[in-house]
This record gives C-alpha cells, sequence and structure tokens, in this order.
C-alpha cells in the first residue's frame, strides 16, 4: 500500500516536472492521471489497489457513525426507562486481529460506542474483556461486535 | 503486576506527534499569536512525559540518547550568544535585528532574532523539565 501511494506521489512529481509548473493544482492533476495509470496497471501488484483499503476506511468510519447513534439510542432508552432492570455483564471476546494498531482501533470502537467498554486486554492479544450494559444473550452480543467492527477493520487491513 | 498496555502504547505512539507538531507549531506561533519558547517546551516536555508513562525510563532514553542537563546548557548558551551578539557591532546588549526576507517555498517571510532567543528558552525548559522528570523517576 505505502509502495503505491509512494508511486503515485511520484508519478505527480514527474508530471510536475515534464510541465515546468509546481502548483497544487499541477500536483493534483499528475496525481489523478497517476491513479488512473495505476488502476490500468493494477494486474502487476502483488497486493490490491490502496484505493480499495481507502474505501475500507471510509466504509469503517460510516459504520462506526451508524453503530455511535443506534447505541446512544439505546442507551438513552435504558436510562430512560422507570424500572432498573438491567443485565450487566463481562464477557471475554474472542479476535484474531494480529497487529497492535487492528486490536487498538477495535477497542477503541467498542469503548466509543456507548453501552460497551473494554476492560483488559490479555496477554496472548487473542481475547478482550469487554463490560456490557445491558446484555440478554452472550453469544450474540460477541457475534455483533465480531460481525461489524472485527470485519470492517480486517477489510482495512488486508493488504 | 504486569498487564498488556497495548491500547495505551499504541494510542501513545499516534498522540505522541500530534502533540509534538502542536508544540513546535506554538513555538513558532509566538510573536503573533498566544504562545512562544515556555509553552512550545512544556508541551514537547509533556509530550515526552506521555512517552514515559506508556513505556518506561529505559526505553524512552534508549530512544532520546540526550544528557537533558547539556540540553538546558546549549539553552543556555544560545540565549546568551543571541544576547550578546550585538555588542559585537557596537549596539546595547538584548538588541534584536530583524528584517523580511523572500525565502525559496517559503515565500514572504520576516525573520526576528527573538526567535532564536525563544529557542534558547525552549531548550531549557525541556531540559529542565525533563531532568527533574528523570532524576525523580530514576534510580540515578
Amino acid at each position: 500500500m505505502a509502495f503505491q501511494i509512494l508511486l503515485n506521489v511520484f508519478i505527480a512529481i514527474v508530471w510536475m516536472l515534464m510541465n515546468s509548473s509546481f502548483s497544487a493544482t499541477s500536483f493534483m492533476i499528475g496525481y489523478l492521471i497517476g491513479l488512473v495509470l495505476l488502476i490500468l496497471m493494477g494486474g502487476f501488484f502483488k497486493h490490491r489497489l490502496y484505493v480499495w483499503r481507502l474505501w475500507a476506511a471510509v466504509k469503517l468510519f460510516f459504520l462506526f457513525l451508524r453503530e455511535l447513534t443506534m447505541s446512544n439510542i439505546s442507551v438513552l432508552m435504558l436510562v430512560l426507562k422507570p424500572k432498573l432492570d438491567l443485565q450487566p455483564m463481562i464477557f471475554a471476546l474472542p479476535t484474531d486481529l494480529k497487529h497492535d494498531w487492528e486490536l487498538t482501533l477495535l477497542s477503541s470502537l467498542i469503548t466509543l460506542t456507548p453501552g460497551t467498554v473494554v476492560l483488559y486486554v490479555s496477554d496472548d492479544q487473542r481475547t478482550l474483556y469487554v463490560h456490557a450494559i445491558d446484555v440478554d444473550d452472550v453469544d450474540e452480543a460477541i457475534y455483533s461486535i465480531k460481525n461489524t467492527f472485527e470485519r470492517a477493520i480486517k477489510e482495512v487491513s488486508r493488504p | 503486576m504486569k498487564t498488556n498496555d497495548v491500547i495505551l502504547q499504541t494510542t501513545t505512539k499516534v498522540v505522541f506527534f500530534i502533540i509534538f507538531l502542536f508544540s513546535i507549531h506554538i513555538f513558532f506561533a509566538g510573536h503573533y499569536t498566544p504562545g512562544g519558547g515556555f509553552v512550545g517546551g512544556l508541551l514537547t516536555t509533556g509530550a515526552l512525559l506521555l512517552l514515559l508513562l506508556a513505556f518506561d525510563l529505559k526505553t524512552v532514553r534508549k530512544a532520546l540518547p540526550f544528557n537533558f542537563l547539556i540540553v538546558v546548557a546549549l539553552g543556555l548558551l544560545i540565549a546568551l550568544l543571541t544576547s550578546a551578539w550585538p555588542m559585537l557591532f557596537n549596539e546595547p546588549f538584548l538588541t534584536h535585528a530583524f528584517g523580511d526576507y523572500d525565502l525559496p517555498f517559503l515565500g514572504e517571510s520576516s525573520l526576528h532574532t527573538a526567535t532564536l532567543f525563544d529557542l534558547g528558552v525552549y531548550l531549557v525548559v525541556v531540559g529542565a523539565g525533563m531532568t527533574m522528570i528523570q532524576t525523580i523517576g530514576g534510580d540515578t
């Protein structure tokens, strides 16, 4: 991914040198031309184009916004409910994310959505201990986190 | 008990650079807007302190192998030289020179020797803060 971005910037600089105009506009034009060239030459790269990973990151951002809104509303409902029949719970969330930044991102996303907080990361970094404010079914809570955030993060980090 | 600090450490690696960048911005903003050598230096010390909190003293010392007492001395020397320099040209002590220059890439910019004096203040604040923290926190 880094190599492709570097190549794209390099193409843009070569474009600026060819036109001998050093402005932000000609850099942008060169960058866009480089992007088209990269897409044309996509088959030569070992990994997929970095544009798709960027797109996955944007999708993750909007997924986070949606989850944030939804869980804010559900926590608001819990707060406003006259009868306090919560079922708080600490459960272990198995994860197969490898890099440190993936794990940090997942923990931050879980913590930022109301209702769930990451308490502890196990020493082998394969289990997160999560506190949730109201859980009916542990398996369902684990599944929903794995299916939304973890899958989107994996999509971003796939080379 | 040794806990797994992966979240703290990974976040620190990102946030450290943001704080450091902000401290440099504050340092250069000092002439026209609030900021300057003292706050910039304190912010840099804060960034280094965050590194010390997330990692340990030995790791940070290995990554930044400065003797911060020498940084204090360097800062004082820079401040002294910029204030004493005008005396060579029959000007009073602490006279500053400034002017507008057309720099390549940066364009029209006004340079002032007070920035060099501020750099001295910055280095003294960073050095003194880090010396205090390392002396209190370390064995030696």
